[in-house]
């Protein structure tokens, strides 16, 4: 599907506006550097707002969190490939995996390390990934999969000479309405104020009545959950293979410190703020520098502010 | 009867010094490669092809053009057996220089071939020179590997060196013909692969005098997790030729973003890697049809080469995949290896050194007349071909004597 999705709308921007090493940058390519940097930063938002849901209620930094990005994407792969699903299809199927398996995660590898140094659970996290790369590498083998058919792969609209590539858009829209299905459930709901509580003070959560038991469980399974809807989605547009994770687990770690460990909203900006800062800094300084630029950036700002740009 | 005993322990002192094998004797050959991590899976393709081809020399095949496949064994040693020993690298130099000293320390090997990526194979040749222990090296492509005045390295593949001048070639044959091929953007991995190559095509526009033009030299870093602001820049940039030097996961994302964000170009030509995955050309259907790149094997050489047949089948059991370029080079590397066990007076490591540097191999697997190394060690009867995607397949379609289809032109998202 390729085609003017308005031919009559915005007039095509060509003159160039921007000068650039001695020469000049279109205009349209200077907003087609913002849109995608967008979209990136929106499915880096969506990975990170997981990492720091959990970050936040149980001061755990999960290592495994790339792993299970890989998990969701291979289930996608494999729903696709085996009984033929479409992967916007199959979403819904894959957060309930990942929703569970972040359940089971906590139950077995998280809750009997709970009230020892939060370095016991990091470690445990941090074998928790090796073992489920290397176990999908033993079972999967290491081929690389990549779904170039389907509902949303390989479709791009295009409107005055910009490019959306439909799985990054699609990505993009979903991840917003999810963190923002999330922020109001944990502002709004019932159980939002407990996971709220709970992460505020969990003794003084407790003696309310809280069940930070279960609180816990399920931050877990919503912190999966959420890389489920990444994982799910990103198939379309992303090859599968049991390393994927580490590629985007690292990045996430960083938006996770930049937006404030714990801040869903920080987490959320932080991501666009990366995907832009890749984007865009890659062009005009090198795309070889793009993430040491993110990283330069980390550096300056928790310098400054060590609690990050929306922490407190 | 003293005479006797003196007989039976010279003979034991003899046998059990002399590196030379009997009938029943093994040569191990150890060798490096991703087995896990981030290219598990070309490793596991060279690791089945190596597999393959120690099938057929230890076997009786009959397949004409290559040698010791109709002997069983290594002949002239008593027929005795390739052995293959597999080390994992997992891709990193680190872990391949610790490997490289295992095998070393363990002593059983008489031979290491490797290591996928050229990263990989400078640190571990490194390590086997400094030991003087032969180091035969399948596939990377930096010529700077063979640019180190080593004396116990080789290499069987054809370099970047090749291949750009292959490229250049061909450009020039599309030149001739009238199409416009004068702005060429560079996109390559930060690694010892992509910046020699780099390099190597820099070289080749300063040679031309004018006839090419470097538009855009985009370098990224290995293991991105996005290539816009890449492929925005190469779109700036507008180029008639787009040259890349980039494995399959980078190559994949490459390959959909130029088709995303409307890039178009007259061609896309790879060096090795990504692009000759197999999966490469199957799995992404129309986005990268026309794509082309240097070719030491296609399906359709058996076109040309009727015998390879067999070979590919042999493959294609293990691994449900056609053989492809590279994978033919770790094969024909394997019998490289034979045939400087076969002449070599005995498996020391300088015999076997000796042997490999006085290689004259005919062996009808790539394009070329076979192996002879030069005093760098590198194979100077190697040559390439362009092939190029044309409905999930590779087809050769450059020069004239190879090709078995017609070109597509023009890349148009």
């Amino acid at each position: 599907m390729q085609g003017d999705a308005s031919p009559g709308g915005v007039p095509p921007l060509s003159e160039p506006c921007l000068a650039k090493r001695g020469n000049f940058v279109d205009s349209t390519i200077f907003l087609q550097l913002i849109i995608s940097g967008l979209l990136i930063g929106l499915v880096f938002s969506l990975i990170a707002v997981g990492l720091t849901l959990i970050w936040g209620v149980m001061d755990i930094l999960n290592f495994a969190h790339g792993d299970f990005l890989m998990l969701a994407m291979f289930a996608a792969f494999i729903l696709y490939a085996q009984l033929g699903i479409d992967p916007i299809i199959s979403l819904p199927f894959v957060v309930v995996l990942l929703f569970l398996i972040g359940l089971a995660t906590y139950r077995v590898v998280i809750k009997p390390v709970l009230g020892y140094p939060g370095l016991i659970a990091l470690l445990a996290t941090f074998g928790l990934s090796i073992l489920i790369r290397n176990l999908v590498l033993f079972v999967l083998g290491p081929n690389f999969r990549v779904i170039n058919e389907s509902i949303l792969a390989g479709k791009t609209l295009t409107f005055a000479k910009l490019y959306f590539s439909l799985p990054q858009s699609a990505a993009a829209v979903i991840c917003v309405v999810v963190t923002y299905g999330i922020y109001l459930f944990l502002s709004k709901s019932k159980f939002g104020r407990a996971l709220r509580a709970t992460s505020l003070d969990k003794e003084t959560a407790l003696l309310m009545g809280i069940n930070t038991d279960r609180v816990f469980a399920l931050t877990f399974g919503l912190g999966a959950a959420c890389v489920g809807v990444a994982g799910g989605l990103l198939v379309n547009f992303y090859p599968v293979f049991p390393e994927v994770g580490l590629n985007f687990a690292i990045l996430s770690f960083v938006i996770v410190a930049l937006g404030g460990f714990g801040n869903i909203g920080g987490a959320f900006l932080a991501g666009i703020l990366v995907g832009i800062v890749t984007t865009v800094g890659g062009f005009f300084v090198g795309p070889e520098y793009k993430y040491t630029l993110v990283f330069v950036l980390y550096l300056i700002v928790i310098t400054i502010r060590p609690k990050g740009l929306f922490g407190w | 009867m003293r005479k006797g005993i003196f007989l039976i322990v010279g003979m034991a002192l003899l046998l059990g010094f002399s590196p030379a094998v009997n009938a029943a004797d093994e040569i191990e050959v150890a060798l490096l490669y991703p087995l896990t991590g981030p290219l598990a899976e070309a490793g596991g393709r060279m690791k089945a092809v190596y597999e393959v081809a120690a099938e057929v020399i230890n076997g009786s095949y009959d397949i004409p053009g290559i040698p010791f496949a109709k002997t069983e064994g290594i002949p002239d040693k008593g027929g005795a057996k390739i052995k293959l020993k597999f080390y994992d690298t997992q891709g990193s130099p680190e872990v391949g220089k610790a490997e490289t000293e295992r095998i070393l320390q363990e002593g059983t090997a008489k031979l290491i071939i490797g290591a996928y990526q050229s990263s990989v194979s400078k640190p571990t040749s490194f390590v086997a020179e400094r030991n003087k222990f032969p180091y035969l090296c399948g596939v990377s492509s930096s010529a700077a590997l063979t640019e180190r005045g080593m004396k116990y390295f080789f290499r069987v593949a054809p370099t970047d060196f090749h291949d750009s001048r292959m490229f250049f070639n061909f450009l020039d044959d599309m030149r001739a013909e009238g199409k416009e091929v004068k702005r060429i953007a560079m996109v390559y991995e930060r690694t010892e692969f992509g910046v020699h190559a780099m390099k190597e095509v820099k070289k080749r526009i300063e040679e031309s005098g004018g006839a090419y033009e470097l538009v855009a030299d985009v370098p990224y870093e290995y293991k991105a997790t996005d290539v816009n602001a890449e492929v925005l820049k190469v779109k700036a940039a507008k180029p008639d030729v787009i040259i890349h030097a980039s494995l399959f996961s980078e190559m994949t994302l490459f390959a959909k973003a130029y088709k995303n964000l409307g890039v178009t170009s007259n061609a896309n030509l790879s060096f090795c890697g990504g692009y000759q995955n197999p999966k490469f050309a199957s799995g992404l259907g129309d986005t990268v049809e026309g794509y082309m790149g240097s070719c030491t094997f296609a399906e359709d050489f058996i076109q040309k080469k009727a015998q390879l047949k067999t070979v590919n089948d042999m493959y294609k059991a293990k691994t449900g995949m056609n053989l492809d370029g590279i994978s033919m080079e770790g094969f024909t590397t394997l019998f490289v290896a034979a045939d400087a066990f076969n002449r070599a007076k005995d498996l020391s490591p300088d015999e076997v050194r000796n042997a490999l540097a006085g290689t004259e191999l005919e062996i009808a697997t790539l394009p070329g007349k076979g192996v002879k190394f030069d005093e760098s060690g590198q194979n100077i009867w190697i040559d390439s071909t362009m092939s190029q995607i044309q409905k999930g397949d590779y087809k050769v379609v450059w020069p004239q004597e190879w090709a078995t289809t017609t070109m597509i032109w023009g890349m148009r998202p």
